[in-house]
């Protein structure tokens, strides 16, 4: 399904996001792989979807700030390393991590 | 589903129970229990989960009149030897402009005749459109839009698409199915409702708003009927905006399933103006298939996606024509744009309308296409976008029962 959306948010610990989905399944997200992960422009290459972003560049040290919502479909996350310019789509997250 | 799926999960159903063929306990509980075969197919739910089943009424049908038991109403009805039983009930659907009424209500018939017992059935579709306005009390557009269930927002990136004939024949389509319907013409550059639909009466006070009149049942308020209308082209920002506003919160709306909004062209100020003085449910994105137009909805889209209204999906317009000699549909542009940005946004295709000139003449003639040739492809295709749009409406709903809408945590370290 397409339309699939969140239900609820949750920070499980200090380094993972709950997200359970409104078909009742459940998301558990590394918040490090997430930053590493990021969709921006600035972190992957818009024309050969190549990341321009290395592993290395993000340490393992980072953590959100903060999470909003964006429209109906997406959210951002204010990285402590000052980077914020991510829209995860919520099919981009589901596709990120194993589902419960 | 299928017919044949359905027919294998009643037959399935069937085959589970050990009922005893003679042994007939009918009740409430057997009848809901053989409907959950239903599924309404948008809403990915059957019909006794989503709560539609109402009134269930089980009776005795009598094997000869001097028995003395109620007879069955059906003029024709074989009345069979053995004591059967009618089953009667309602079922209440999120829109009386269902797509698949017809469908479901076969598939609940024939439900109930697969249980033993059961001699005939009536089965009544009723509908209530599900929706209301998230308004406050306080907010300037309660006492105008109150009562109001939904508004459609009618938009395009680009001028000239076909608009307001999708937004007319969209309303008209929606009132033929049995909803109540309003038209706001909110196009300030340019007000074309008033002559589309031969919109002669003007409009009355009813208190401190004005009422609107109708045509066919449809209530119409114009931007046009607003002050110095022929002025309305050189209105400026802000000015524009008041107009706007003051439109959205004098009408007398009244009790309305859905509101459409004619939209002006375009994804500038006014358009933000109108989104966000009134409560749009969601919005309606009419394109031509050219690759410009396309690019155009776009833009359509993401505006009503930064303010946060959902859309409810992209119609295609003078999509193909359907020439008189051969009834074939000929693509005068390359086929399916429309349908390929829907599906790159991830929102749904809502239909496409053919190109016909008839559309045109039934515009300068003030006459909605849809009411002056009720049996053409061109109202056929308008009642599957009607539909379309009216299922989508219901889902959304649906959905946003336990959809998280706009959220922000702070992140605990
Ligand atoms: N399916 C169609 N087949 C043929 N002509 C059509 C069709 N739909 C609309 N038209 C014609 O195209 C012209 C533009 O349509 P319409 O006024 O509905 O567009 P609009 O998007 O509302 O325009 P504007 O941006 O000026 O408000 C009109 O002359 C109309 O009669
Ligand atoms: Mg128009
Ligand atoms: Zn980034």
């Amino acid at each position: 399904m397409d339309n699939i959306r969140v239900q609820g948010i949750t920070q499980v610990d200090p380094k993972t996001l709950g997200i359970l989905w409104t078909d009742g399944k459940k998301s558990a997200l590394d918040v490090v792989m997430l930053r590493r992960k990021c969709p921006c422009a600035a972190c992957i290459d818009e024309w050969s979807h190549e990341p321009r972003l290395k592993p290395e560049d993000v340490k393992d040290t980072v953590r959100p700030v903060k999470i909003e919502s964006v429209g109906l479909y997406a959210l951002t996350i204010h990285f402590n390393d000052g980077h914020r310019t991510g829209i995860y789509t919520f099919k981009y997250l589901r596709d990120l991590g194993p589902l419960a | 589903m299928g017919i044949m799926e359905f027919r294998n999960r009643i037959a399935e159903r069937l085959s589970s129970k050990v009922v005893p063929q003679q042994a007939v306990s009918l009740d409430e509980k057997t009848v809901l229990d053989a409907l959950r075969v239903v599924q309404d197919p948008d809403l990915h739910k059957d019909i006794v989960t989503l709560g539609f089943v109402r009134n269930i009424k089980i009776s005795a049908e009598a094997h000869s009149p001097e028995a003395g038991h109620k007879v069955s109403h059906e003029a024709g009805h074989k009345v069979s030897h053995e004591a059967g039983h009618q089953v009667s009930l309602e079922v209440n659907l999120t829109t009386p402009a269902c797509p698949v009424k017809e469908q479901l209500k076969a598939q609940c018939e024939a439900a109930l005749m697969a249980l033993p017992g059961v001699t005939s059935t009536k089965v009544t579709m009723t509908a209530s459109t599900r929706g209301s306005l998230p308004l406050n009390s306080g907010s300037p557009v309660a006492a105008s839009l109150g009562q109001v269930k939904n508004i459609i927002a009618v938009a395009s990136g680009k001028g000239g698409v076909g608009k307001s004939t999708t937004a007319v024949n969209l309303a008209w389509s929606l009132a033929k199915s049995g909803s109540k319907v309003g038209l706001l013409d909110a196009d300030i550059y340019g007000p074309s409702i008033p002559l589309m639909t031969h919109l002669k009466d003007g409009a009355t006070a009813s208190g401190s708003l004005i009422e609107p009149p109708k045509v066919d049942g449809v209530k119409i308020i114009s931007v046009g009927m607003f002050g110095q209308s022929g002025k309305a082209t050189i209105m400026r920002g802000p000015m524009a905006a008041g107009v706007i506003k003051q439109f959205l919160s004098q009408v007398a709306w009244g009790e309305l399933d859905y509101l459409i909004i004619d939209y002006p062209p375009g994804t500038g100020d006014i358009q933000l103006t109108i989104s966000q003085t009134a409560p749009v449910t969601g919005a309606v994105i009419v394109t031509t298939p050219q690759e410009v137009a396309l690019i155009d909805v776009r833009k359509a889209i993401s505006m009503f996606e930064t303010l946060k209204v959902p859309v409810l999906g992209v119609v295609e317009t003078m999509s193909h024509f359907i020439c008189d000699g051969c009834d074939k549909k000929h693509f005068i542009f390359r086929e399916g744009g429309g349908a390929r940005v829907a599906r790159e946004h991830g929102v749904a295709f809502l239909g496409e309308i053919p190109m016909d000139q008839g559309l045109v003449e039934a515009s300068d003639h003030g006459k909605p296409y849809v009411a002056s040739h009720p049996k053409s492809p061109v109202a056929a295709a308008f009642a599957k976008v009607a539909g379309a749009v009216a299922s989508q409406v219901s889902i959304l709903h649906a959905e946003n029962k336990n959809v998280l809408q706009h959220f922000s945590i702070e992140w605990a370290n």
